[in-house]
């Protein structure tokens, strides 16, 4: 097989080391890999895995204190690139092997229009210049279906969305035509809506044209949706390497495994069970163990995988594993995972101790609430059937507009330019006890409305209420008894401890402020939060570089509990883990709600996860919310055309799942210019006319309090969309 | 992009309103009474001081002095020269401006090209030899006061190896002194000039060309250089139109503050060299306790200043197309 | 305020931590561990200079006027006169060594001045936000608009010419002179850059924890802002340190700072130039070699500071 078919790209024994400190630290062992034309083959790893050198190493584009170590293959159409000089290297970029980079606003040149950085490559790869090469950059452009081609070739690169952007480094790559392309993770850091259209985009372009792609990503939905085959890293070695579909249905790999059903999928909630995950964090690369990379993390590691670090072996059905066990684990009735690593277990023993587990619905107070109402309700004429009686927060119509300086025509004109509204008039009511769930793209003003509750940034207007009490406007006014009911877990664990604060001087601080304890019952307790966010007590004594991304979290989870607030906002308090943390870290959020009963404002991009933690979700768009329900209705007809089209384009980490999507245009029409009438029109697909232009649409009421707020009556949104479920399809 | 020339020059205005408010004060303020500064100090009479403190306008209200005063700057009214009798402080502080501008300029032709290429080779050849030996030559020779490279010019370069055949027989001019006629034209004072240019150009290497270098290494490693070199464009193209492009444009902002530098270091090396310039004027002045003659001068050297910031923003501004969102 | 003694001692112990880091990556690097080393000597030198000097009176005319230098290095002997004796009859090598302690006085105290108060003002400016620190933000452009040179030149000449009672606070002011104006030039100076790092750090999660649990303005900036800013307010001290101590020769040298008879190297160099260099060579030319060494080895510790800051960064 592998003989008759001409492959594109061979590797074999490839290790790439790095120099620091003067010792050279091989990142990457003994990676194989082979591609075909017209293949897509993903390489799937978390944040350390290898794989960003990996692709870099391809290109020979290794950064100075990088090398190739000598005895590996790097053959591509049958040259060896390892003996290619730096001119041979060169003119195959020009034309032949074209790499596309992650965040493509810093891989433009911003004082560079893009018509003439296109240019510039393909005047390296076809040395054509002039009308010829316009007309081929207009196709090219036409092709990654950017909107106004000759307008976008006038830009400077700032002036483009980042879609856009990412649409732009990809012309450039295929401006060529190019056999091999090396994308890597070219859609993180982009929206969901935009990633779904450049993956579409992708998958139609390599069709078309059978260009051999390597995709890299940490995102197992990207990969599963869009790939051939996948190869699974860690910590620099190859565990598994197979087709897609037998990757996720039956991986033989425990840490495939685990990395797959780390990732809840669309619908799965916190109620029906906690997420797998894997325990513990990947080694140094300055110190990986003599045996298999994995077995410190791995539940079925034996004796033989701490001494002898395990072959990839090839299997029969186009598969390679790198596991001691794989046979006995692929069984029918594998053995039983050791169970210091069942992760729900060491998580649940974290919190049970001390008290009982109580799960949401069968609590006294909010099982009432259950059968009545959802937590949440809107202003005007829907106020009278929704009054929640646990009332923790409720805010009414909260607003925040940026001021925008004044333009000298502005001056000259004495007139003001409109602000930038980035909240506009939205209504909460948040119950005790319970997690409302805040999706939407960036820019919708998920983030200000967060910030407006805890009074980082100042409301414009709108009310806030805790418990009945007005809630001051700047945080610095509030109360000492409202600071400490609302507290707050940051996005960035590498920004939210104070790098020269040991972990026990950052719990112990809120314990002193705002509870008042003496030093003494403050580090007592200190070290029992760190018991609950399961942090071993030595880690009280830890500064924050020398923790974990997921352990830096942990900590400022167990600060943020240290007051024993009500409410606790979590702004994407795992967007910037690795997906095998992730899931722990969401499992503990899960525990300690139910021991301490507080509420979570939950704010996230990724709707799989704001639908496993979240009891209630509003999704916001343009500084409003469009639709408010109970999570499980997220996921199905009647969705407002908005989260249909967030749901649609979630990557689902299953190859067998497909969807029609729905796609949107990447522009997010700008707060400062809101469009009339309904905010979505500009983009909506289901628009049905200038109603939708012109009237703000009405919050239309559906079953158990589910709001949509749309011009189309629910029925009707029900018929069409019933079509197109994703997730029944799914199921 | 208007939106940002117009917050400049009205930060122009207002930093240039604080920096002469500033200048104005220091001669206010200041514990004692500049009568009495300008009268000659400690010797000088009440009656001295009284008939200064009339001529001056002293004895009107703070912000009308400083009204009146900073109207008669704008209008060219500088007043009388103490320190020199029968001279008009503007004529004598713009004929040794018009000196100390050829002889900034001489220097400024000299050093830009070469601390650019200094740094842009530096930060090329990051951490390899050639970067070592020129941070060691910036840190070092370069980096010494005014004085001593400038007496070492005089006492060594000049007086004993200008003296040597080699240099004689080459015909080339060595002056150990620059104290040619203030009213010199460029010609005349060219062979004066290069000497002093050649030690202001010392002060200012060292600047340009550490924070060249430093621009280069930050924009070899951004993501858009690893886009051009993956297009498949020669190294040479790279660095040209990728690196070099981006990497020189801050410069123009660097080259106007280290006007500033200059300024201090002419000072300096006006006053070694005997060169009739505003920096040895403005020494002769404080010496002589010529008070208004050293406002006026600090006057003139802020505007020079001010206007070189602004110019260099401005310029930026222009060929900067990011800065439209500022 | 409930106050956190047990911890107060690690608060700082990090940047303790950090700053031994420093130290000895500098020393691993040859040209700064050579720069370190030799601003160590001219310490010592600064601090024991009276104990050092041969003849440790400052204006000690009694020598021969005009001996050369009897310093031999090939031979290691320094002689009667190592530097030789200036015009006067003054020992140069002692009038060298005691010349070191008012330049490291100088130049050391204003810097420590100006990095105090500039780094109070800028963490205070930073962080505030708002018109106060749109105005004061102005003002320092402002100030820095007029040339460090020039502005030295004019507050000394101006306070140099004032009478003031003997022991009033204006004539103290006035004695130290140099020392103020280091002082007011560099506030404004340290002040930007505490300022600048400041709003970066601003805006980490962390200040913000801080703000939601009520920490007051002090606490904030000195606990939670300033240990992040201090490593660039290590480089920016040192490099100020070199800059005072250019300034300070400069002044010297112009005849603006320490005044005759005093052993100032800047002041020496400029008493025996023009035809007095014909005349003794050596009395101008060691003490301009001692700026010129200090200078330079003020440079290389800085710039090992700095790269040893940035790498730890």
């Amino acid at each position: 097989m592998a003989i008759t078919t001409r492959s594109l790209l061979d590797v074999e024994r490839l290790t790439i080391s790095y120099e620091v400190n003067k010792r050279w630290i091989p990142a990457v062992r003994d990676f194989h890999l082979r591609l075909r034309p017209g293949q897509i083959v993903g390489l799937v790893g978390e944040s350390g895995s290898g794989k960003s050198t990996i692709a870099l190493a391809l290109m020979r584009y290794l950064s100075g204190n990088g090398r190739v170590e000598s005895g590996g293959l790097l053959r591509f159409a049958g040259e060896d690139l390892l003996r290619k000089s730096d001119a041979e290297m060169r003119r195959l970029w020009a034309k032949r092997v074209k790499f596309v980079p992650q965040n493509a606003g810093a891989a433009l040149n911003p004082s560079i229009k893009i018509g003439p950085q296109v240019a510039e490559a393909l005047k390296a790869a076809d040395a054509i210049d002039g009308d010829a090469a316009y007309d081929t950059m207009m196709r090219v452009f036409h092709d990654v279906r950017l909107a106004d081609p000759e307008r976008v070739a006038e830009r400077y690169p700032h002036e483009l969305s980042g879609g856009m952007q990412q649409r732009v480094t990809i012309a450039m790559a295929l401006i060529s035509n190019p056999e091999l392309l090396i994308m890597d993770e070219p859609t993180t850091g982009l929206d969901v809506t935009t990633e779904a259209a450049i993956l579409d985009l992708v998958r139609g372009l390599i069709a078309e044209r059978g260009t051999g792609v390597i995709y890299i990503s940490h995102n197992l939905g990207v990969i599963a949706q869009l790939c051939e085959r996948v190869v699974v890293l860690y910590a620099g070695e190859i565990m598994e390497e197979a087709p897609v579909l037998d990757l996720f249905q039956a991986p033989r790999h425990p840490y495939t495994l685990g990395l797959i059903s780390s990732v809840p999928k669309p619908g799965q909630s916190k109620r029906a069970a906690p997420l797998q995950s894997i325990a513990g964090n990947p080694p140094a690369l300055t110190r990986l163990p003599g045996g298999c990379v994995f077995a410190e993390r791995c539940a079925w590691a034996i004796d033989i995988c701490r001494d002898k670090r395990p072959p990839l072996e090839q299997l029969a059905d186009k598969r390679a594993v790198r596991c001691h066990r794989w046979e006995e684990l692929s069984q029918p009735h594998p053995p039983t995972p050791s169970p210091r690593h069942q992760m729900p277990a060491i998580e649940i023993a974290g919190r049970g101790t001390t008290k009982p587990i109580r799960r949401p619905a069968p609590d006294a107070k909010s099982a009432t609430e259950q059968a009545k109402s959802p937590s949440i309700a809107m202003g005007g004429d829907l106020e009278g059937g929704w009054q929640a009686d646990e009332t923790l927060l409720r805010a009414d119509n909260l607003n925040k507009a940026f001021p925008v300086p004044r333009s000298l025509r502005e001056l000259l004109a004495r007139t003001a330019p409109s602000p930038i509204r980035a909240v506009d008039g939205v209504d909460l009511h948040l119950r005790a006890g319970r997690t409302l769930g805040l999706v939407g793209e960036s820019g919708s003003g998920k983030t200000t409305l967060a910030r407006l509750i805890i009074g980082l940034e100042e409301r414009s207007g709108g009310k806030l209420e805790l418990l009945g009490m007005d809630v001051r406007n700047h945080v610095r006014d509030r109360s000492q008894d409202v600071l400490s009911k609302i507290q707050m877990v940051f996005q960035n664990p590498q920004n939210s401890l104070n790098p020269y604060l040991s972990v026990r001087q950052a719990i112990r601080r809120p314990l002193i402020k705002l509870r008042r304890f003496s030093p003494a019952e403050a580090d007592a307790e200190a070290l029992a939060l760190l018991a609950r966010v399961n942090l071993r007590p030595e880690y009280a004594d830890r500064y924050p570089d020398e923790l974990s991304g997921g352990e830096k979290q942990r900590v400022a989870i167990a600060r943020a509990f240290a007051s024993d607030p009500d409410l606790i906002i979590c702004d994407e308090p795992v967007s910037a883990l690795d997906v095998s943390v992730q899931s722990a870290v969401l499992n503990l959020l899960a525990a300690l709600q139910d021991e301490h009963g507080s509420a979570y404002l939950f704010i996230s991009h990724n709707l799989s996860v704001v639908g496993y933690l979240a009891d209630t979700i509003a999704v916001m768009y343009l500084g409003q919310l469009v639709e408010v329900g109970e999570a499980r209705e997220l996921f199905q007809a009647p969705y407002h055309p908005y989260s249909e089209a967030l749901v649609s384009a979630i990557p689902v980490a299953d190859p067998r799942h497909s969807t029609a999507r729905i796609l949107l245009s990447d522009d997010l029409p700008s707060a400062q210019n809101l469009p009339s009438g309904c905010r979505f029109h500009t983009r909506c697909p289901r628009k049905i006319g200038e109603i939708c232009e012109r009237e703000e649409p009405p919050w239309r009421p559906g079953d158990r309090g589910h709001l949509i707020r749309c011009h189309i009556p629910l029925e009707e949104l029900t018929s069409l969309q019933s079509g197109s479920n994703p997730l029944e399809k799914a199921d | 992009m208007l939106l940002f020339l117009r917050r400049r020059f009205l930060f122009f205005f207002f930093t240039y309103l604080l920096s002469s408010l500033t200048i104005f004060f220091l001669l206010r303020v200041l514990p004692g009474d500049p009568a009495r500064v300008i009268a000659g100090g400690r010797e000088a009479t009440e009656d001295q001081i009284a008939e200064i403190r009339a001529e001056l306008g002293l004895n009107a209200s703070l912000p009308e002095q400083y009204v009146n005063w900073l109207g008669n700057f704008l209008g060219g009214q500088w007043g009388d020269t103490i320190a020199f009798r029968g001279a008009n402080n503007y004529d004598l502080i713009i004929e040794r401006s018009v000196n100390s501008a050829r002889l900034a300029a001489v220097a400024l032709l000299m050093s830009v090209p070469l601390s650019l290429a200094l740094g842009v080779i530096a930060g090329l050849f990051e951490n390899k030899l050639p970067d070592i030996l020129i941070s060691l030559l910036t840190l070092s020779v370069v980096s010494l006061p005014e004085f001593v490279t400038g007496l070492f010019l005089i006492n060594i370069v000049s007086l004993r190896w200008g003296r040597g055949e080699l240099a004689q027989s080459l015909g080339w001019w060595f002056p150990a002194s620059s104290a040619v006629p203030a009213n010199a034209s460029f010609g005349e004072m060219l062979p004066a000039l290069w000497l002093p240019a050649v030690a202001a150009t010392l002060t200012l290497l060292a600047y340009i060309s550490r924070l060249t270098r430093a621009g280069v290494i930050e924009e070899l490693k951004r993501d858009y250089v690893r886009t051009a070199a993956l297009k498949g464009i020669p190294w040479r193209a790279v660095i040209w139109r990728h690196v070099l492009r981006n990497a020189l444009l801050p410069t123009i902002t660097v080259i106007a503050i280290s006007i500033s530098w200059l300024i201090s270091g002419l000072v300096v090396i006006e006053y070694v060299f005997g060169f009739p310039g505003l920096g040895s004027l403005l020494i002769a002045a404080i010496e002589r306790r010529d008070l208004l003659l050293a406002q006026a001068i600090a006057m003139v050297t802020v505007t020079v200043i001010l206007f070189a910031n602004l110019a260099a923003d401005v310029a930026y501004a222009l060929l900067n197309p990011r800065v439209e969102l500022a | 305020m409930a106050e956190d003694k047990p911890g107060q001692a690690g608060d700082f112990s990090r940047v303790i931590v950090a700053l031994q880091g420093m130290i000895s990556a500098q020393l691993r690097h040859p040209q700064s561990a050579a720069g370190t080393l030799a601003v160590a000597f001219f310490l010592l030198l600064a601090l024991f200079g009276p104990q050092l000097a041969p003849y440790p009176k400052a204006n000690d005319q009694r020598h021969d006027p005009r001996v050369p230098p009897t310093l031999d290095i090939g031979a290691f002997q320094l002689g009667e006169h190592p530097f030789g004796t200036d015009r006067l009859g003054r020992d140069v090598y002692s009038r060298v060594i005691l010349g070191a302690g008012s330049i490291f006085r100088i130049a050391g105290l204003g810097t420590l001045i100006s990095v105090l108060a500039g780094s109070a003002l800028g963490l205070f400016m930073g962080y505030q936000g708002g018109w106060v620190d749109e105005v004061l933000g102005r003002v320092i452009d402002a100030l820095l608009a007029i040339p460090a040179l020039l502005l030295a030149l004019v507050l000394v000449g101006i306070i140099r010419n004032l009478q003031f009672e003997a022991g009033s606070w204006q004539a103290a002011l006035a004695d130290n002179v140099i020392l103020l104006v280091i002082s007011l030039l560099y506030i404004p100076i340290v002040a930007r850059v505490a300022r600048s790092t400041t709003l970066d750090i601003k805006t980490r999660e962390f200040v913000e924890a801080a703000e939601i649990r009520g920490e007051s303005k002090f606490y904030i900036i000195f606990r939670e802002i300033l240990p992040s800013v201090a490593p660039s307010l290590v480089v920016e001290a040192s490099l100020r340190f070199s800059y005072a101590i250019f300034l300070v020769a400069s002044l010297g040298f112009l005849g603006f700072g320490a005044r005759p008879p005093s052993p100032d190297w800047g002041l020496m160099v400029n008493e025996n130039r023009g035809g007095f260099y014909q005349l003794t060579p050596w009395a101008l030319e060691f003490p301009a070699l001692a700026i010129a060494i200090l200078v330079i080895a003020v440079n290389l510790m800085s710039d090992g500071i700095r790269r040893a800051v940035q790498k730890g960064a």
